[in-house]
């Protein structure tokens, strides 16, 4: 069966055919819960304002014009959704930006884990990083988002965008190192 | 140095990182949510903004003003039913001839301030049963 895009189920849930919206909830619901999880530190807040986030979405669907990608648009809905219910529950950030960035994390080394671990490896690490930074990950690389598409759903500058996502790859780096190094100790 | 841009490496293995998942009924319990606002909503839409109460008043109050209209001109003290009779009808009639001589005599703009006050009622209560179903 032929793929459609985003554009061709919003006309139809615009149209009054609101199950169209399923296939958008199917298709981006890894990533707005993945997004609110970080924020919300909790499965089941975070289920609770996916929802919601969707829900709203559907709403001011008819206010969606189309000049950004509904991806976009969406994003910056949950963000700021998670954003006004951690605000609203006075949740309090666990901070984990205890992170010590070294220079000599610039190269990606992974030689010394399996390939079949790389992956444990990688969540691991990106369980560390603060809720703004995983956010950054996530769009940027997961969703291919772009450095001004980002700023439009973070409401951050796009040369903050870009500081911060240098900044986040080398604290993954450093992260990803140290965890290398635990390993070997534990081994010897 | 390689710029985040440049470092494909990173972004081939954060490629291949599942990310988390939501409960599998969760596409379910959205459009479920989403097919119940839509059928109250169109309920709302369905409804008459006026009830059947406002009607009955606008009609009766259009009945009065014809009969009045279409009466013969008669003394007041006629007209006052039986059962009204022990009251002096002439103190209530300057009363009211009293009372609607000062509202005459109050500034327009007080009348206006009136009138687009009910207005403003009037849209708030058009405006609320729309967003109700949306709250």
């Amino acid at each position: 069966m032929e793929k459609k895009d985003d554009n061709y189920y919003i006309e139809k849930v615009k149209n009054g055919q609101a199950n169209y919206f399923s296939y958008i909830v199917d298709k981006y619901q890894d990533i707005v819960f993945s997004i609110a999880l970080k924020v919300l530190r909790n499965r089941e807040d975070a289920e609770e304002m996916a929802q919601e986030s969707f829900v709203k979405a559907f709403r001011s669907l008819h206010s969606f014009k189309g000049k950004s990608k509904f991806s976009t648009w969406l994003y910056r809905i949950t963000y700021n959704t998670c954003i006004s219910e951690t605000r609203k529950k006075k949740h309090h950030f666990i901070f984990t930006d205890d992170v010590q960035i070294r220079d000599e994390a610039e190269e990606l080394n992974l030689d010394g884990i399996p390939e079949e671990n790389r992956e444990k490896y990688v969540k691991a690490a990106l369980e560390k990083l603060p809720e703004d930074e995983y956010t950054l990950v996530l769009l940027y690389y997961f969703e291919d988002q772009s450095v001004d598409e980002i700023s439009r759903i973070t409401g951050l500058t796009a040369s903050n965008v870009k500081v911060k996502l240098h900044r986040v790859r080398k604290k993954l780096y450093t992260i990803l190192d140290d965890m290398l190094k635990e390993e070997l100790y534990a081994i010897l | 140095m390689k710029t985040f841009e440049e470092d494909l490496e990173l972004k081939q293995l954060l490629k291949n990182v599942k990310t988390e998942s939501p409960g599998s009924d969760f596409s379910a319990r959205v459009m479920k949510q989403i097919f119940a606002e839509q059928a109250a909503l169109e309920r709302v839409r369905k409804e008459p903004v006026l009830g059947k109460g406002f009607w009955v008043i606008l009609s009766l109050f259009a009945v009065l003003i014809a009969a009045v209209a279409l009466s013969p001109g008669a003394p007041a003290s006629n007209t006052t039913p039986a059962l009204l009779s022990e009251i002096n009808t002439d103190a209530v009639m300057t009363g009211y001839r009293l009372f609607f001589e000062k509202l005459g005599g109050l500034p327009v703009s007080i009348a206006g301030i009136f009138l687009a006050t009910s207005l403003l009622v009037f849209l708030e209560k058009i405006l609320g049963s729309r967003n109700q179903v949306l709250s």
